[in-house]
C-alpha cells in the first residue's frame, strides 16, 4: 500500500507524526520515493523563487520626514485608556446619586420672564420721570469794596508786566 | 564601524528617529514587497501595500517584542494587510512582466532562470486566492499548520486541504510534459 499525498505533504512540512514509518516505506517503495522527489522539486522551486526589485525605495518617505513622532510606551497608552474607561464607568455609576443631590431648579416660563422685564422697565421709567435735581446750598454774598478791588487789580497787572519784562529781557536787548 | 542591529534601529525609531526607521525600511522593503506581490500579483498595489506595511509597523513598533526578529514580524504584518485587502476586494489583475533580482549568472542561465521564475509566478498567480495565501504563509512565512489556521480563522483540516491542493495544481502546471 502506497503513502497518500497528505502523508507526503505532512512529511515534507515537518508536521507528520509518523515520520519513521514514512522514511521506512520510502526506502522500499520506488513509486512513493518518486512522488516524494517530485514534491521536493516543487518545494525547491517555490523556495528559490527570486525576489523582485522595487521600482523605487520606500525608505525615502521616512527619511524625508526626518523626526517622526515618538512612540508612547505601551504601558502609558494602556494606562490612559484604562483611566478613561474607569472614569466613564464611575461617571455613569455616580450619575443617579448626583442627580438626587442637586437642588431642583425651577425655570420660569416665557410669560413670567416677560412680566418681570416689564415690571423692571416701569420701575426704571418712574424713577427717571420723578427724578429731582438736588438743591445746592447757598453761599453768603461776597462784599468787596471798590477801592480794594481796583488796587488789587492794579497790583496784579503791575506784577504781570514786571514778570514779563524780566522774562523777555534778553530778547528786548 | 559596524552597522547598527535591527534592535538598535528599533529603539531609536521608537524615540522618533526617522533615519533609523528609514534604515529598517531599506533592509526589509524588498522582502515585504515580495510578500505583497506573491499574494496580490499586481505591482502597483503590492508597492502601495508594502508602503502601508511600514507605516503600520511604525505605529505598532512600541508593541514589538525586542527579543523577536524584525523581519518575520514585518512580513507577517504585510501578509495580514494583503489578506485584509483580498477580503475587501477581488484581485484579478494578470501577472505582468517582471524583472528578477537574481542577475549573478551567465546570460543564458539568467534567461533560463527568469523564464522558469515567470512560469512559477504564473502558476502561483493562477491559483485561487485562498490557495495562494496558504502557500505564501507556509512556504514564505514558514508558518505551521496551526499558525496558518489561527491566522486565517480556518480549521487545520481546511488549511491542509488548501495547501495540498495548491501544490497539486502547481505541480500539474509546472511539471506537465510539454
Amino acid at each position: 500500500m502506497h503513502l497518500t499525498d497528505d502523508q507526503l505533504n505532512e512529511y515534507l512540512d515537518n508536521e507528520s507524526s509518523e515520520r519513521a514509518q514514512i522514511v521506512s516505506h520510502i526506502a522500499s517503495c520506488t513509486d512513493c520515493a518518486a512522488r516524494l522527489t517530485a514534491l521536493q522539486t516543487l518545494f525547491a522551486e517555490l523556495d528559490s523563487l527570486p525576489e523582485l526589485e522595487l521600482t523605487h525605495s520606500l525608505a525615502a518617505r521616512f527619511t524625508a520626514q526626518g523626526q517622526l513622532p515618538p512612540q508612547l510606551p505601551r504601558w502609558l497608552t494602556l494606562t490612559a485608556t484604562l483611566q478613561a474607561a474607569l472614569a466613564l464607568i464611575v461617571l455613569a455609576a455616580a450619575a443617579p446619586f448626583v442627580m438626587n443631590l442637586l437642588p431642583v431648579i425651577e425655570t420660569p416660563s416665557l410669560t413670567e420672564i416677560f412680566l418681570q422685564m416689564q415690571s423692571q422697565w416701569l420701575t426704571l421709567y418712574n424713577t427717571i420721570t420723578n427724578y429731582q435735581l438736588p438743591v445746592l446750598p447757598s453761599f453768603p454774598p461776597l462784599q468787596i469794596p471798590t477801592l480794594t478791588l481796583s488796587l488789587t487789580l492794579a497790583g496784579a497787572s503791575l506784577l504781570w508786566l514786571v514778570g514779563n519784562g524780566l522774562l523777555l529781557r534778553k530778547q528786548i536787548k | 564601524m559596524t552597522a547598527p542591529t535591527d534592535r538598535d534601529l528599533i529603539v531609536r525609531a521608537r524615540r522618533g528617529d526617522g533615519d533609523a526607521f528609514s534604515e529598517l525600511v531599506t533592509r526589509y522593503q524588498t522582502n515585504v514587497f515580495n510578500v505583497c506581490y506573491r499574494i496580490l500579483h499586481e505591482r502597483g498595489e503590492a508597492e502601495d501595500l508594502a508602503q502601508e506595511t511600514f507605516l503600520r509597523a511604525y505605529h505598532r513598533l512600541e508593541q514589538f517584542d525586542l527579543e523577536r526578529e524584525f523581519g518575520p514580524w514585518v512580513r507577517r504584518v504585510a501578509a495580514n494587510l494583503c489578506l485584509n485587502r483580498l477580503e475587501s476586494q477581488k484581485v484579478t489583475a494578470p501577472l505582468d512582466e517582471e524583472r528578477d533580482a537574481d542577475e549573478s549568472q551567465r546570460p543564458e542561465k539568467q534567461v533560463e532562470v527568469r523564464e522558469r521564475s515567470e512560469q512559477v509566478r504564473g502558476a502561483l498567480a493562477s491559483l485561487p486566492t485562498r490557495y495562494r495565501v496558504v502557500v505564501e504563509l507556509r512556504h514564505y512565512q514558514e508558518m505551521s499548520y496551526d499558525e496558518i489556521a489561527a491566522e486565517l480563522k480556518l480549521p487545520v483540516s481546511d488549511v491542509k486541504s488548501h495547501l495540498f491542493r495548491a501544490r497539486k495544481l502547481l505541480a500539474e502546471k509546472l511539471h506537465a510534459p510539454d
